[in-house]
């Protein structure tokens, strides 16, 4: 009987009077801490049942749609939230943000007139922040291009479009479990309503907190004002309601004397989650996390042009882009919105079809990856912080069913995946079913390094275990190296064509990624060409996994195998170079075991006019890279754990202080170090996207927790070498969510442009971030003096750690330090500094 | 519109039987201990099971780092805490040294923070001591240990967080207890009180 049967609930575990049942009760006893971490392959034997075709995460119709002055002085100031909320945009208790109405001071740099207000200020604004051309421009050749402007809501831009999401808990069955499964969730959805974005719209989302905890959400990979952007501190408390305006703007560039717009930032795969303080991992343990993927025009070209899979022309059709669709209502004559685009059994959200979804496409899916655990007794979510060293479970959920299966067409997939879970890393494949189910049966020592899957034949014979010798012995010299990755030799090729928020700038072949915390993995996979040749009757199919191959017993990261200690792809290169030509083949860490996530179902005859995409098509080929004359400063982070708690350079997160003040609309190089113990940290920082430098071991950083058992001194196998196998945009890439690895430094760069902080950045392991693994830094205009700009080091610090170094120097057009914040972190709450003298404290707020 | 589906939603939830609720707190040990003045105390049956609230810390009477700072900040978050939470509130500092901090050693620590006997208008604060294993078993249950053996054996590395919350509403959370007073006090009111003036300071 496998284990996860046992789940199916208590009575059958009784019955068969399994291991489980005769665990004595006590405090070790719980489901998060009695499952069998080894055997995490096993699933149930009904799994792959529920279709995530069917359960696509659906996108919500909006409350309003309108300028900013029909919102704010219109018709639709008491409504846009919809009838039951007479509460008028940015009058919610929690409020919205003051560039809503106001022009920052720091934006006289852009031209905007910083004593306009309202209307005048966002016709302003809508005129200094640039224009982008259409993705359908021109119309004809020889006409006139068709410019849109990056700042809308004006005369000329797109209109606002309002949402309302009350989050609330909500009840599944999942797993034939005794009582129905309490999520908090967005809306009633798990994941959450997908927010649908398109650069140069913007968008105000209602949030109205249902919950017995307070919540804060953040759009990770956006670029939104402090306000929205999901401050650990800058809860919705219970009952409340809080007005995020995401204004969906790309960020501007000064070059020649003039501003352009950055379009190389244009966001593609974007989500939101929760990030209150002290509650984040436990919020998000239940659920609350969603998808919001953003529509450039770059990327709207691609699908429209077919290089991305999709409808063409119809996948960048949005039938209520400037407002609603009305009909007229027979009983009452009066125009009404029209109910045939919405969900019959979810009001309030689109049909997941063409004509009233927007951007509908049905070959672009969302996919995020989670571990929970379940109590077979109560059929509730069971959270155990664990020493703060992150959750994992046993049951894997993708989109908020277990062990889903997905019907798919013999043509090309674009998967948005996202790791949204805690604390596990993903080492994800494609197996065909029989090598997977071998592997997952035997091993994966069983497949033949030369199996090829037979073209014909409506069913395949199993493979008989043990029919292949082990290769080499482990222990001769040089054994490591010699040994063929049975898993490269077992799983499938796919494109990869972006990394977390952006896409990259072509797509490249690959055949496995690693996937940390908030990391998502953008990637095209051709079910056509994994089938080619085969000719499949009608009904039949084929099946195809997506699996985990990477081994992971607790929250302090993937196991690392005894003999790949010289192997630099043991660590979480923010790339997995697997699959690179010219890399020797090794050994990899990877379990022996692989579980499944989803069952890919493949069925009907090949298409004609699948995607065009292919290894090497040019994608977002726009990004700007940081030279280094733009960078400003160098700043160093030491993520480690300290007094039981998690630390960044010696102190523990304060939301009251700021730990770095870098210059607004500059560039900044940051030194992220892992202090040592083995911990794996991802380490996202908002506002906006960073670029990576260099990616190296340092194996001195155990040396502090450890020292009596200090690594075995190894021949790092170059892992700048490996990298340099990428092509470098990609490496360089654009970033929101770089991994940290075991004893590995990294360095980063990013900018920092059109808002002032405060802003965090942490590491993504949300119990890492709980316990105060963050800082928050704030940029500020340059034209300020240097007095206000004391550096902010503690004396821990100090000592393994600066803030402040250039090559060892310190150079005058170096600035740091803090300002005063914008906004206090509880209204009306006295704030103190840290108790230490450098630190000025923040006055109070009138 | 999501607001008519809220509205729906409502209603069918009302429908169905409420689950049972799983809490984060079934998994606390029910150790049996001895406090400062000789009592008896069984963990969960003490401070878990009637819904109480505590704030929970780990010490040990010789320490040379930074028990004693935590202590005075117990000390003064005692007086703060107490008029917001009366009796529903208690202090409890688990001793991992259970082998030299007897009940004695442990009476004379806490005459230093004014906890040698109850006070009144002050919130209960117990100095736990016991046997090892029954010490053990409460800190790893509350989640006080590090993956590192060697880490959680050596009592000079231990977590100076205090780790706070009720058990009717099972939200738990820790905070290094060297953080500003402020921020502890805003913290645990609000994850452990309950009401929303409780934890807020303000009427909803």
């Amino acid at each position: 009987m496998q284990r996860r049967d046992a789940i199916k609930g208590a009575a059958l575990g009784m019955l068969a009077g399994n291991a489980a049942a005769q665990v004595p009760t006590g405090p070790f006893s719980l489901p998060t801490v009695t499952f069998q971490k080894a055997n995490q392959h096993e699933f149930p034997r009904d799994a792959f049942r529920i279709d995530l075709v069917k359960h696509y995460p659906l996108v919500p119709r909006p409350t309003a749609i309108g300028t900013w002055e029909q919102l704010m002085q219109g018709d639709l100031r008491d409504k846009a939230f919809g009838p039951g909320d007479s509460t008028p945009i940015g009058d919610s208790f929690h409020g919205i943000a003051r560039e809503w109405a106001e022009t920052p001071k720091h934006w006289e740099d852009y031209h905007c007139d910083s004593t306009l207000k309202g209307w005048q200020a966002w016709l302003d604004k809508e005129a200094h922040f640039g224009e982008v051309e259409r993705f359908d421009s021109p119309p004809a050749a020889g006409q006139p291009k068709i410019m849109i402007p990056n700042w809308g809501g004006g005369n000329k831009g797109l209109p606002i479009k309002c949402y309302k999401i009350p989050m609330i808990e909500t009840y599944r069955d999942l797993l034939d479990l005794k009582h129905p499964t309490r999520f908090y969730s967005y809306g009633g959805r798990i994941p959450g309503p997908t927010l649908k974005m398109r650069l140069g719209q913007p968008v105000v989302v209602r949030f109205e907190n249902h919950l017995e905890t307070e919540t804060s959400i953040h759009l990770h990979g956006g670029h939104s004002p402090s306000h929205s952007d999901g401050f650990p501190s800058f809860y919705v408390l219970q009952g409340k309601a809080r007005d995020y305006f995401y204004p969906n703007i790309l960020p501007l560039y000064l070059e020649n004397g003039k501003h352009h717009v950055d379009v190389g930032e244009s966001q593609s795969t974007m989500w939101y989650h929760d990030h209150a303080m002290d509650a984040t991992a436990y919020n998000a343990s239940k659920g609350l996390s969603g998808f919001a993927p953003c529509f450039g025009e770059r990327e709207l070209q691609l699908i429209r042009d077919g290089w991305l899979p999709g409808l063409g022309e119809k996948s960048c059709f949005d039938p209520e882009q400037k407002g609603f669709k009305l009909i007229k209502d027979p009983v009452t004559d009066k125009m009404v919105r029209d109910p045939a685009l919405e969900d019959p059994h979810w009001p309030g959200f689109y049909k997941h079809e063409y004509g009233c979804e927007p951007y509908y496409n049905p070959y672009d899916l969302p996919l995020v990856l989670q571990d929970r655990v379940f109590d077979p007794e109560t059929g509730q979510i069971a959270y155990d912080n664990t020493g703060h060293n992150g959750y994992i479970g046993h049951t894997m959920v993708v989109n908020g069913i277990p062990y889903p299966k997905c019907s798919v067409e013999r043509r090309k997939y674009r998967f948005r995946i996202l790791d949204g879970s805690n604390a596990r890393v993903f080492r994800l494949r494609i197996m065909s079913a029989e090598k997977f189910l071998a592997a997952n049966r035997d091993g994966i020592d069983v497949i033949p390094l030369n199996m090829s899957v037979p073209a014909e034949g409506p069913t395949l014979p199993l493979l008989q275990p043990q029919t292949i010798p082990p290769i080499v012995d482990e222990n001769a010299p040089g054994a490591i190296a010699a040994r063929p990755n049975r898993y490269d030799a077992a799983s499938e090729n796919y494109l990869r064509i972006g990394k977390d928020s952006w896409l990259w700038s072509h797509a490249k072949h690959m055949k496995s990624l690693v996937l940390m915390m908030a990391n998502r993995a953008d990637i095209v996979v051709d079910f056509g060409a994994l089938t080619k040749d085969m000719k499949l009757a009608p009904g039949e199919t084929r099946e195809f996994y997506l699996v985990n191959t990477m081994p992971q017993f607790d929250g302090r990261g993937p196991k690392q195998k005894l003999d790949d200690g010289g192997d630099p792809r043991v660590l979480p290169a923010p790339f997995d170079v697997v699959g690179i030509q010219g890399v020797p083949d090794q050994r990899l860490v990877e379990a022996n075991r692989p579980v499944p996530l989803v069952k890919f179902v493949v069925t009907g005859e090949s298409v004609a006019n699948d995607a065009k995409v292919v290894d090497g098509t040019p994608l977002m080929t726009t990004h700007r890279i940081i030279q280094d004359h733009e960078v400003k400063a160098v700043r160093e982070f030491i993520f480690e754990r300290g007094k039981g708690a998690w630390q960044i350079n010696g102190r523990f997160y304060d939301p009251t202080i700021t730990n770095a003040g870098p210059i607004l609309d500059g560039a900044e190089e940051w030194v992220l170090r892992n202090g040592g113990g083995g911990w794996w940290h991802p380490i996202h920082i908002h506002l906006e996207s960073h670029q990576l430098i260099s990616y190296e071991k340092d194996f001195a950083a155990d040396a502090i927790l450890d020292r009596d058992d200090p690594p075995a001194p190894v021949v790092l196998g170059g892992l700048k070498e490996l990298l340099h196998l990428i092509p470098e945009p990609e490496r360089i890439g654009l970033h929101d969510t770089m991994a940290l690895g075991p004893n590995t430094v990294t360095r980063i760069r990013m900018r920092h442009r059109t808002w002032n902080g405060p802003f965090v950045f942490h590491c993504h392991n949300l119990e890492h971030e709980d316990m105060r693994m963050m800082f928050n830094f704030e940029p500020v205009p340059e034209k300020t003096t240097p007095e206000d700009l004391l550096p902010n080091i503690v004396p821990t610090a100090r000592t393994h750690g600066n803030d402040v170094t250039w090559n060892g120097g310190f150079r005058p057009n170096q600035r740091v330090g803090e300002l005063p914040w914008e906004y206090p972190p509880i209204p009306q709450t006295p704030v103190t500094d840290a108790g230490e003298d450098l630190i000025p404290p923040r006055p109070r707020t009138p | 519109m999501l607001n008519q589906f809220f509205v729906a939603w409502e209603a069918l939830c009302t429908q169905v039987p409420e689950p049972p609720r799983l809490k984060i707190c079934d998994r606390y040990a029910n150790s049996q201990l001895e406090n400062q003045f000789g009592e008896l105390i069984r963990f969960r049956e003490r401070f878990i099971d009637d819904g109480q609230a505590i704030v929970f810390n780990t010490m040990y009477t010789t320490c040379r780092g930074t028990c004693s700072g935590t202590s005075a900040t117990i000390e003064s978050l005692r007086e703060v805490l107490s008029p917001v939470f009366g009796t529903r509130l208690s202090f409890v500092s688990l001793s991992i040294d259970p082998i030299v901090d007897n009940r004695h050693k442990l009476l004379r620590f806490a005459k230093r923070y004014g906890a040698d006997r109850p006070r009144q208008g002050l919130c209960d604060w117990h100095f736990l001591t016991g046997t090892r294993a029954q010490v053990t078993e409460l800190r790893r249950s509350l989640g006080f240990y590090d993956l590192n053996p060697q880490v959680d054996a050596d009592v000079t590395q231990h977590a100076s967080t205090l780790m706070f919350g009720n058990s009717t509403n099972d939200r738990w959370s820790s905070m290094p207890s060297e953080l500003p007073e402020e921020q502890l006090v805003t913290s645990i009111r609000r994850v452990a009180g309950y009401t929303f003036e409780q934890k807020y300071g303000i009427r909803p």
